[in-house]
């Protein structure tokens, strides 16, 4: 299969921001080293923080809003009892549908050019409604920052102020086994297809790819060498009903009775008015 | 010009309620509104939605936690000042009687074109009811799903979560379709602005409550507990 650098040398057309790019995690190749956790914090400037010993070869329970990416952790029992580690590097999906942007009150997360969800913290107000939106979990808001201004979301980017300048994503820069791709999401899609039917060959008969399909498509692909429930991973992720619901249904539909309701206020206003002048008030009462 | 007659409507205490009760809800729909204020730069006025964001935005979320907390004590203010008096007006309120059902299907367009005549209420007219009623179900529908949102994010799952949104906003709308009416018919309806006295001193003009609610005010008269004031002497 095509190694690293087949990718290395890969850049987005900076004329075409519709071009969709993706990154692929080979999760066969990952050996969890971490080096991509720490490339992401610092590329973002993200500080460490110390955390429970979550007694695995995990280095974190989960993402948080300054731990963007987080190599997840799995100890499996095969089918004929084999004990395997599985290694699954975690951050946001960057989804084609995102529960996270139809929850999103003020617009902070939106959908951004080659497919990727981006977050603007300075519009971001805290409130959290991107957690309770998302089907992976992948994005926090800051809770323990005691400054109310520094509550804010924060999520994987893509390394949208990198990919935009024609380099890599910080993590994909420094992965020693070259297991994270990067590049136009079509071609890590067939090259994903092919590295599967190679995996089953030798064996894993469960490998599949993960991400083509889900909520639209991901933007972030893994090659996995079991079933995506076994990393923890939804079959099925899509956006909440309810928050469509809440976001298409109720607002506009709320904003529009409430426009009609002013319209009517005034009509009634222009009748009621008249009625009452030429009565010379109501049941008795006199007109001004 | 004699002093035209005025009758007792409100207690002291069923106004500090209404005021505690309008103040802060008024205040919870304003920075409530911003979290449906999506800023599109394409837009004339949604393009004021960008001064609701970031940090503005995080000030009106502790501004209508702030409020949320008055919206929670009023009706327990009004309870404590006044029991008795607290548990009668609500079940008044809550109470729907035949009537009421016939002055809402004429009601409409009497406030309209101030025809037909209306069916005699009591101190509630139907349209004060139905009033009630969504403040009555608004209050427990937002204190639950308002404090589930406010400290309950982790400890109950991602869809409880989502119902409690959804519930939230589905009573917002509600409640600003109601309190619009309210408003209208308070402040500006020519038929019924009178009776924005009883949420200043509690009295109303005598002529006004008979109009509009000729049962409560025989009722008041016959069992001698009617408050009258400024009375003229020939009267």
């Amino acid at each position: 299969m095509g190694k690293a650098a087949t990718w290395e040398t890969w850049k987005p057309d900076p004329g075409k921001s519709s071009q969709h790019v993706a990154m692929l995690v080979d999760t066969a190749d990952c050996i969890g080293c971490k080096a991509c956790e720490v490339a992401c914090k610092q590329w973002n400037e993200n500080e460490a923080r110390i955390l429970q010993e979550p007694g695995t070869y995990q280095s974190h329970p989960n993402l948080d809003a300054k731990t963007w990416t987080v190599i997840k952790f799995t100890e499996y029992k095969t089918q004929d009892g084999q004990t395997t580690w599985l290694m699954q590097k975690h951050n946001c999906m960057h989804c084609t549908e995102a529960g996270c942007v139809t929850a999103c009150p003020t617009d902070a997360l939106q959908y951004g050019n080659y497919g990727v969800v981006t977050l603007n913290q300075a519009s971001c107000i805290g409130c959290g409604y991107c957690e309770q939106g998302c089907p992976f979990d992948a994005v926090h808001v800051d809770k323990s920052a005691f400054n109310q201004r520094a509550q804010k979301a924060g999520k994987c980017t893509l390394c949208y102020d990198r990919i935009s300048g024609g380099m890599q994503p910080a993590c994909v820069k420094t992965c020693p086994t070259d297991c994270i791709k990067y590049g136009d999401r079509n071609q890590l899609i067939a090259w994903g297809k092919e590295r599967v039917k190679e995996l089953q060959a030798r064996g894993h008969a469960n490998a599949n790819l993960y991400g083509e399909t889900q909520v639209g498509g991901l933007h972030e692909l893994y090659v996995l060498l079991e079933k995506p429930a076994v990393y923890g991973l939804p079959e099925a992720p899509r956006v909440s009903p309810r928050l469509k619901l809440w976001r298409y249904g109720i607002q506009p539909v709320g904003k529009y009775l409430f426009g009609a309701a002013v319209v009517g206020y005034v009509l009634n206003w222009l009748a009621a008015r008249r009625a009452f002048n030429k009565n010379h008030g109501h049941d008795g009462e006199a007109a001004d | 010009m004699a002093a035209e007659p005025r009758i007792r409507k409100f207690t002291r205490a069923q106004i500090i309620y209404h005021w505690l009760y309008a103040g802060s809800w008024l205040v919870l729909a304003l920075t409530g509104a911003s979290f449906m204020w999506r800023p599109d730069p394409h837009g004339v006025v949604t393009g004021l939605g960008v001064y609701l964001q970031g940090d503005v935005g995080q000030i009106l979320r502790t501004v209508h936690r702030v409020a949320a907390l008055f919206f929670i004590t009023a009706p327990i203010v009004w309870m404590l000042m006044e029991p008795r008096g607290f548990m009668g007006e609500v079940i008044e309120l809550l109470t729907i009687r035949r009537l009421d059902w016939k002055w809402l299907a004429v009601a409409p367009l009497h406030y309209t074109v101030g025809r037909p005549p209306l069916p005699p209420q009591g101190k509630y007219n139907t349209g004060q009811k139905l009033n009630e009623w969504i403040v009555f179900t608004g209050y427990f529908g937002f204190l639950i799903s308002g404090l589930i949102m406010w400290f309950g994010r982790g400890a109950v799952s991602v869809e409880a979560f989502r119902w409690m949104l959804l519930l939230h906003s589905f009573l917002f709308w509600v409640g600003v379709l109601m309190a619009s009416l309210h408003m209208y018919l308070t402040l500006v309806h020519p038929f019924t602005r009178q009776a924005l006295s009883i949420v200043g001193n509690g009295f109303v003009s005598l002529r006004y409550a008979r109009a509009e609610h000729p049962l409560w005010v025989a009722e008041q008269m016959e069992s001698g507990k009617a408050q009258v004031i400024d009375a003229p002497a020939h009267d």
